[in-house]
This record gives C-alpha cells, structure tokens and sequence, in this order.
C-alpha cells in the first residue's frame, strides 16, 4: 500500500565517510606542514587563525569527497578568500601608512607589494631592457615581502600545478565576483554575446603592447577595477582623479552589477586580460573538462551554469571546453547525465573521472591552502587584533 | 633658414653612424610601432607569404616617412627640428589620425556575426580571410613620421650634415638599421588565423584608436589652453 | 600499446604535478626567487632615481648625485637627476645648496628647503635652475616621479626635471 505522504530522498552520498577521511588525511595533513611554523610562534592569535584555517580547508575537501561535488565547496572557500582578502589587505595599509592610497615615496623605495596581474605586461619591456616596469623591490624586504621576484616564482610554481585553475582556485579576487554572482537565485541577464568572451584577449593585446611602448603597466594605471579595494596611487592630478574614476566604475559595473544581474564571473570572463594569460596554459594542461557523446543529450544545462561561459554548444560537440575553463566543477557537478567529466589528458574519455578529479583535486586543493589559506588565516589574524580582548 | 652648422663627414661614417643608431635604437621602434603593427598583422591573411608582403609594404610606406621627415629636417635645421618636435601640435595630429586609421581599418575587418561559430581552441585552421582594406601604406606612414626619441636624435645628426642627399642617406641607414628590430613582426605570419583571431585583432584596434585618439586630442586641447 | 604508453605517460605527468604541488612552498619558490633575482633585471630608474655618480662631502652630511634619468621608449615621463641629502638629523635647519650637477665645473641648480624637525611633516623645496639643461620648481612635494622633494627615512631625495 502506497504511503499518503511523499517523502523526498536525498542521494546517497557519493563516497563512505571512511573512505572520505582517507581521502581526506592527505589534504589534513598538508595544512597541518603549511601552518606548523604558526604553531612555533608564541602568538596565540596566530596559531587560532592558523587552526581555523586548517579546519576550514579539511572539511571542504572531505565535503568534495563525501558528496563528490566540487563546485559548491571551492566556491565557499574562493568567495570566502575574496571577501576576506581585503580585510586583511586594507587592514594592514592602514596600519602601516593610515591609507589605501600609495603615496610616491613609497614607489620610490620599492615598497609596493607585487601582484600578479602586472606580470604579462612585464614580459616585453625586460626582454628588451632587463627593466621591470613595477615600483616594487626586486627581492622581500622587512617592508615589503611581497616582492617582484617572490610573486613571480610563486605565480610560476602555482601555474605549472594549476594553469587556468588559477581563476578558480587562486585568485584572491575571484572570488568577489562569485560571491555576488551566487546571491540571485535567477539571472535577469540571461543572454550575453558570446563574442564577449574574446574581450580579455583584446585587452591582454592591448595592454602588453601598450606597456611596452610607454614603459608604464596601462592595466595597472588605468583599466585594473580591483584598485577599489586594494591600493591605488594617491589622487593629486586630473589624470589620477581619472583613473580612480574609472576603476572605481569598473568595480561597481564589472565585479559587483552585472556578476549580480547575470550570476556570471563578468569581470573574469568578459574583461580580465591575466585570466586571458593563464588561458593559455590550458594548452598544456594535464587535466580538463570533457563531455563524453555518447552520454550527453544537448541539454545546454552545463552552458547556463558555467560562471566564465567556457562551454559553447560547438564545443560540447567536439566534447570539449573552450580555453578560457577554470575546472570549477560547475558543469560536472550539474550534469544529469553524467556526460560532463573530468579528464586526464592522455586517457580515455570517461573510463576514470573520478580518478582524473582526485589528481586534479590534491594538486589544486594544496596550492589553494597554501597561497588561499595563507591570506585566509591573514585576515582573520587581523580581525582577531581588532577585538578588545586577546588570546 | 635658421643658423644650421654642417659638419663634413665622410659618407661611410656617416652611414656607419646611422646604422648603429638605427640598431641600438631599434627596440624602441619595436616597442612603440607594436600597437599600430601587430593588430593589423593579426587581421591580415595568414599566410607567411602574404604577411610579409604586406609587412614589406609597411615598413616601405614607414621608410617613405622617414625621407620626407629627412627633407624638412635638411631644409628647416636642428633649430626648427627642435621647435618642431616640441611642437605638439604634430604629436597630437599624428596622433588622432592614427586613431582615426585604426577605427577605419577594423570597421573594415570581416565581422563575426552572432550566430557564427565559437570553436574549441581560440586560434586554430580556417579559412583565409578577405581584407576590404590592408592599411600597410596609411599605418607604416604614420609610425614613419612619428616623433620617437631615437628619431629625434637621427634628426639632429641629419640636419648636420652638407648635403640634402647626404641627410637622406644617413635615414636610410638609420631606417635600415630599425628596420632590422621589424624581424620579429613577420613571424606573426606563422599565428594561424580565424575569424575569432580577426574579431581579437579589430578589438584590439579599437582600444587602441581610444587609447591614440584621446591622447591626440588632450594633447591638441592643452595646446589650445596653455598656447 | 599506444593508448597504454599514453595513459602511463599521463598518470606519469598527474604525479609529477603533485609532486610539484609538494616542493612549491619548500624548494621550488625559493628556487625560482633566486632565479629570478640573479636574472640580471632592475626596477625601472623612474622609480629608484637610478645609481650614484657622485658623492659630495659637506659639513656632517653628505650629498649624492645620481645619474641622469631618461625615459625608456615612449615613457611618458620627463628626465630628471636625482639628488640624496644625508643623515637628516646632520642636515642644518634650512638647507641652501648650488650643486654642480654634470661635473662641467658651473653650478647647475640652486636646492632649497627647510629640513622638518618632525619626520611625519610634509616637506616642499624649491630648485632653481643654473644651467638651461634643468627645469626649475617652485614649493613642490611628492609631486611626480621627475620632481619631488621627499623624505626616505634618514635621506631627503631631491628629483630636478631636465628640459628634453
């Protein structure tokens, strides 16, 4: 006899919880050796922040085990590091100088902390003049430890690990985007021209050619929205009135409305010219995003979940993404078909996806507490000195 | 004519000279013809062949500003050089009417509609593409008689010299000398194209042209103001 | 056989990614720093103010005179010479300095300010021109990369812009 009221069954989940903490021992345990030289320090804020840390990274990944999703749990860690990321960012400048803005004397010194979207337009101006067209020092300095030469290897050890990853599982701005891209349960803007995806690619060309000519980093001085909540040059001039203007409406436009309007990494798809570099390590990327034929059934779900909209009906057909994929695991987690998997290049399409995504997990999840879990435990260091009382 | 103090120099010197200062100088006119050259490049048919055919045509039309750059260098003197280059009036006008080419050239690009295809990989194996305009002779001109430093100092050295021809020799020598930092440029040949790549290109051309045009034109209006 | 030498090779390649996920923060960024630090490359002089040509030898302090900066390329920047006083705390309360700049033995520009006793004080100074090579200025502070008046902990820079 069939019971009166419907009850509705949750899936089972993808993996045992011992098999998940086995899985998990490895990631537990690699946070641990990140944060051991935290638990050295006397300082008990440290260790706390360190310890929150390594609980946060460690559940995340047993949750990917356990469920055998990834989306939705690298994007809490990757809003979360967006978010938190100017906490402590802002906090520290304000504690150092009493301002977001730069003042001169600090180019001058090289005081400027290095990031990571300088470094394409950097390229051509030191092949031809051994010159690094960025007011930061070359090596760290009790000042400055973010300098040019450790963010650059850094960057480099991430991307022979991560490739593209980097736009889903590094980037600390990323994650703004997200943040507002996951607070409308519908977009209200559903159509976008795919064309917009070649913008960031237009605007790599241009500010690398127009760095080199000028010697100056355009993206940095004029184009980089993420001067909103970082550091930017003070404003003592018409021109950089202007251009405190114009990243001020990038933010407001690129970051924070559309990603609101069309729950899409706006910024990230349609603009970002670093995330168009790092596209061109997917080429040789071990692992990727394929869709097995034989499976799929042209639902164009994946299409409508794809934060960066890297998958086009012509490629779902050749069974692939374009090349601008973060491997978020959007589009394989949403997929009914299971014809959305992860792929190891070199292997047979869907025979092992599961082991492809493990591969593909250790090396990204590593890399994201790291470098994620470091500006995480930062920030919240910050906010713990802000508190009237101490640990 | 301004006080103008020839200097005989023999002609294997001063050819010599301008050589290596072409040469020495030479990343610069890489660096700062880049953004008129490679989206252009990048628009044109793919093959290597046609690339430097129309690159050779470039860098003709370039060759052709650089003489008449010579002419009036020769004729009006290192003084009225001077005032010239600093004359922003030029700078600006090249300037604008660079971004003015820019903007005509990849209106005339081929368009990729809406509806057309979005392949898997950004750059791979299409069809050739039919160029309305090329725009070497317009573009390789406007970078001749831009006002780079190295130009500047190839200016300076050539209105010294005796004689008319003498001047332009001494440009062509320095023209051959910067010509040879072109090199790099004809290996764009070997980016096989598609219409994305063409659609990447005429972007690119566009921020370009906004980014010439509004310099050209703030120059000209602080030229207006400040006289 | 050739799908297999093909899996091995990919498993072979996922392993090896891992184990560069390992060695980055213990070896491999410590490597690539030094690397890139040995690579022969400079911070753009723009921002440095370039190296020392000189050094003067006043009454307790000193005075360096960098070498002439120049923009590189298209750099929208004017050229300038970088001029360092110190210690500050040996620096008379107001500093009147003709300083012969290119060694061509004529005084070049005339470097005035008034040394702050508060290093958190904003400071200004006026250069005065000599030589038509150099651009005067008039109560200038951080004003731009090629004219300044600034303090660097124990050093007062001093940026004279140069006519082109």
């Amino acid at each position: 006899m069939a019971s009166s009221t419907t009850t509705v069954s949750r899936p089972a989940p993808f993996r045992g919880i011992g098999r998940s903490l086995l899985l998990t021992l490895p990631m537990a345990l690699w946070s641990l050796l990140i944060f051991a030289p935290t638990f050295r320090t006397p300082e008990h804020d440290h260790q706390i922040s360190s310890l929150l840390v390594i609980t946060f990274m460690t559940t995340l990944f047993f949750l990917m085990m356990r469920t055998g999703k990834t989306y939705r749990w690298r994007r809490i860690f990757f809003v979360a590091v967006g978010f938190l990321f100017p906490v402590g960012f802002i906090s520290s400048l304000i504690a150092l100088r009493g301002s977001m803005s730069i003042p001169i004397e600090r180019m001058v010194t090289g005081d400027t902390p290095f990031c990571y979207m300088v470094f394409p337009m950097l390229i051509v101006p030191a092949a031809l003049t051994r010159t690094l067209i960025f007011p930061g020092s070359i090596l760290p300095t009790e000042s400055n430890p973010h300098s040019i030469a450790a963010m650059i290897a850094l960057w480099l050890g991430m991307t022979l690990v991560l490739g593209k990853a980097w736009c889903g599982y590094a980037c600390f701005f990323g994650g703004i985007e997200e943040g507002f891209s996951s607070i409308a349960k519908r977009p209200r803007i559903r159509r976008i021209d795919p064309r917009f995806r070649l913008v960031p690619w237009a605007i790599l060309l241009f500010v690398v050619l127009l760095s080199a000519a000028l010697f100056e980093p355009v993206y940095c001085s004029w184009l980089c929205p993420f001067k909103a909540v970082t550091e930017f040059p003070s404003v003592h001039s018409i021109e950089s009135a202007i251009q405190t203007a114009i990243f001020i409406m990038l933010f407001a436009g690129l970051v924070v409305l559309l990603p609101l309007l069309s729950k899409k990494r706006t910024q990230c798809a349609f603009f970002c010219p670093f995330g168009a570099f790092q596209s061109i390590f997917n080429k040789i990327h071990l692992f990727t995003i394929r869709f097995d034929r034989e499976k799929c059934v042209d639902c164009s779900l994946c299409q409508s979940v794809c934060p960066m909209m890297a998958i086009s009906p012509e490629s779902v057909r050749e069974g692939k993404t374009l090349l601008n994929c973060m491997k978020c695991g959007a589009c394989v987690d949403s997929c009914r078909k299971g014809a959305a998997v992860w792929h190891l290049k070199g292997t047979k399409v869907g025979l092992h996806p599961e082991r492809a995504r493990l591969f593909f997990l250790y090396g990204a999840w590593a890399m994201a507490t790291m470098f994620g879990g470091y500006i995480l435990a930062n920030a919240i260091d910050m906010t713990l000195h802000f508190l009237p009382f101490h640990f | 004519m301004s006080a103008i103090h020839f200097i005989p120099i023999p002609a294997f010197a001063s050819i010599g000279e301008a050589l290596l200062l072409g040469l020495t100088t030479g990343p610069v006119c890489l660096a700062s013809c880049g953004p008129a050259v490679v989206p252009w490049m990048l628009a044109q048919p793919s093959s290597v062949r046609s690339q430097s055919k129309q690159l050779l045509l470039f860098l003709v039309a370039r060759l052709a500003g650089y003489l008449l750059f010579a002419t009036g260098v020769w004729v009006l003197g290192t003084t009225m050089m001077r005032a010239f280059a600093a004359h922003t009036w030029t700078m600006g006008a090249i300037q604008v009417f660079l971004a003015a080419s820019l903007l005509v050239f990849a209106a005339g690009w081929p368009r990729l509609r809406r509806h057309e295809k979005q392949n898997a990989e950004l750059v791979h194996i299409g069809k050739p593409i039919r160029q309305k305009r090329s725009g070497a002779l317009t573009l390789g001109f406007l970078t001749g008689i831009n006002f780079c430093p190295p130009f500047l100092v190839a200016s300076v050295r050539g209105a010294q010299l005796l004689t008319l021809p003498a001047t332009l020799i001494f440009f062509l020598s320095f023209f051959a000398g910067t010509a040879v930092w072109f090199t790099p440029y004809f290996f764009l040949g070997l980016v096989r194209r598609t219409q994305t790549c063409v659609l990447v290109a005429r972007i690119t051309a566009v921020l370009l042209a906004c980014w010439y045009g509004i310099s050209g034109i703030s120059i000209l209006i602080a030229r207006l103001i400040h006289g | 056989m050739r799908n297999r030498i093909s899996t091995f090779l990919a498993y072979l390649g996922a392993g090896l990614t891992l184990l560069i996920a390992a060695l980055v923060p213990f070896v491999l960024m410590g490597a690539f720093t030094n690397a890139i630090a040995h690579a022969g490359l400079h911070v753009d002089e723009n921002y440095t103010g370039g190296s020392v040509a000189r050094v003067l030898e006043r009454n307790g302090y000193k005075i360096l005179i960098y070498q002439p900066v120049r923009p590189h390329f298209l750099q929208r920047t004017v050229p300038f010479v970088q001029i360092a006083f110190e210690p500050v705390s040996a620096l008379p309360a107001e500093v009147n300095e003709v300083i012969d700049l290119d060694s061509d033995g004529k005084p070049d520009v005339q470097i005035r300010f008034k040394t702050p006793a508060d290093p958190q004080t904003a400071l200004h100074g006026d250069a005065l021109a000599l030589d038509g090579k150099f651009l005067s200025f008039e109560n200038i502070g951080n004003d731009s990369f090629s004219r300044m008046v600034i303090r660097i902990g124990n050093r007062i820079l001093v940026r004279v812009p140069m006519s082109h």
